[in-house]
């Protein structure tokens, strides 16, 4: 529901002079910044009417860049061409800005009276064959002055294309084809990304399962670094017996004593001469095995931590 | 009617256009995470799975131990078997050499978690011997 009339209404001539404006008002074209016809057409309805609105203004409007309006006016069609960019030219000229612009329309469809009236010094408005016409006030005898108050608007308004001068609709339809189009393409690629995250969640549900996993991923690395020390340790207690039991010991050499206590491995020889402690110490060394060699009494002592 | 201005669709589906980039980008982004999550699963899981049938599974080490303490050489050991919760004890406190070399040689090539391990020399031919494997 619209409240029109709430709304101060402007008449806008080239004419017309430079007024303040702070609020939002409803504006009412001269004709002489619009074309107009009256016309009987072979169809029903004003949208089939618009379709050839630019072949029927063809010879009649000057160059520029149009656009059309047409409403049904009885068994006629009331046919408009404007310049989107003439209009908003004069707008902004005569002190109104776009922002305080609320309804356009012409004032063919808004004015009606019998007669003749006075626009301003030099102009009158008059209705010729049901169309409303702009002549110098000379050339007819005004009844009054035009008085906007208490006038009720039509619903026949028009929305100007502020950048229509700017970028053309053609081209306006082509880039937002272009627009949707990616938007398009990019959901699609949005929906498959999609798909390819649910299925890796499912994938990784599914190898849980499985494989018997723990429910979170901080349980499975505690256990597997619980395995992979069991593992490392493991592997080094049978290097280092290895290492150990490798050894060419001579007659009056002996290994007494094997231990393993608390990931600390330990073995006790006999006396062990300089080159059997060299022959154990190059072993554990290319065994890349850290030890600890001690004498004590009558036994040597090899220490190795796993 | 009014007609729906043509720019303001514009800037509409141009804001469209970047909200469905960002998304895109944080789509990707959430795949990365998820791809690389699956294979640190995926690698933890053959891991864990490897190492625990080695060093977890109770029933085969219970049943490789058997097969290897039933071995004819090494009957005469008398090597006692304690079974716990958490693993089994195997000492003998007198085993010969030949004994000594067959037991240690099937246990260190098997998989087994020796946590405790004391062989000492009794005489130039006779060994006592204590061990834990846990699992």
């Amino acid at each position: 529901m619209k409240f029109n009339q709430k709304k101060r209404v402007i008449f806008l001539d080239s004419n017309s002079p430079k007024i303040t404006v702070k609020e939002k008002v409803n504006i009412i074209l001269s004709p002489s910044l619009y074309w107009v016809k009256r016309l009987t057409l072979p169809v029903k309805h004003a949208r089939d009417a618009k379709k050839l609105l630019p072949s029927i203004f063809e010879d009649t409007v000057s160059d520029g860049n149009y656009n059309y309006s047409i409403y049904k006016d009885g068994d006629e069609f009331i046919a408009f061409a404007y310049d989107d960019k003439l209009i908003l030219d004069t707008i902004e000229e005569k002190g109104i800005s776009a922002s305080n612009m609320a309804n356009v329309y012409f004032a063919q469809s808004e004015l009606e009276f019998e007669g003749a009236i006075k626009i301003n010094e030099t102009q009158s408005l008059t209705t010729k064959d049901g169309i409303l016409i702009l002549l110098p006030c000379c050339w007819v005898q005004e009844s009054g002055h035009l008085s906007l108050e208490n006038l009720t608007l039509s619903k026949h308004s028009i929305s100007l294309a502020q950048f229509g001068h700017i970028v053309d609709s053609k081209s306006l339809y082509k880039i937002g084809a272009v627009l949707l189009a990616l938007i398009i393409l990019i959901n699609i690629e949005l929906f498959i990304t999609s798909q390819k995250v649910d299925e890796l969640v499912s994938l990784k549900e599914e190898l849980f399962e499985k494989e018997k996993l723990q429910a979170t991923m901080f349980q499975n690395k505690a256990t597997l670094s619980k395995y992979e020390k069991i593992h490392s340790s493991q592997s080094k207690l049978r290097d280092a017996i290895a290492s150990v039991l490798s050894l060419r010991l001579k007659s009056d050499e002996k290994l007494k004593e094997i231990t393993l206590k608390n990931k600390n491995f330990s073995a006790r020889f006999s006396p062990l001469s300089e080159i059997t402690i060299k022959q154990l110490t190059k072993k554990l060394n290319e065994n890349k095995i850290k030890f600890k060699s001690e004498k004590k009494g009558d036994s040597w002592y090899l220490e190795i931590v796993l | 009617m009014n007609r729906i201005n043509p720019l303001h669709i514009g800037i509409l589906l141009i804001v469209i256009l970047l909200f469905s980039f960002v998304s895109l980008g944080n789509s990707k982004a959430q795949l990365k995470e998820a791809e690389n999550e699956y294979k640190l699963t995926e690698q933890i899981a053959t891991k864990v799975t490897g190492l625990k049938a080695v060093y977890g599974n109770k029933k085969e080490i219970k049943k490789s131990l058997k097969r290897v303490l039933n071995l004819s050489s090494l009957r005469a050991s008398k090597i006692e078997q304690k079974m716990k919760k958490s693993g089994v004890t195997l000492s003998s406190q007198s085993m010969d050499k030949k004994a000594l070399n067959s037991l240690m040689g099937k246990l260190l090539n098997g998989s087994y978690n020796i946590t405790m391990l004391k062989i000492k020399k009794l005489s130039p031919e006779k060994v006592s011997f204590d061990m834990e494997i846990k699992w």
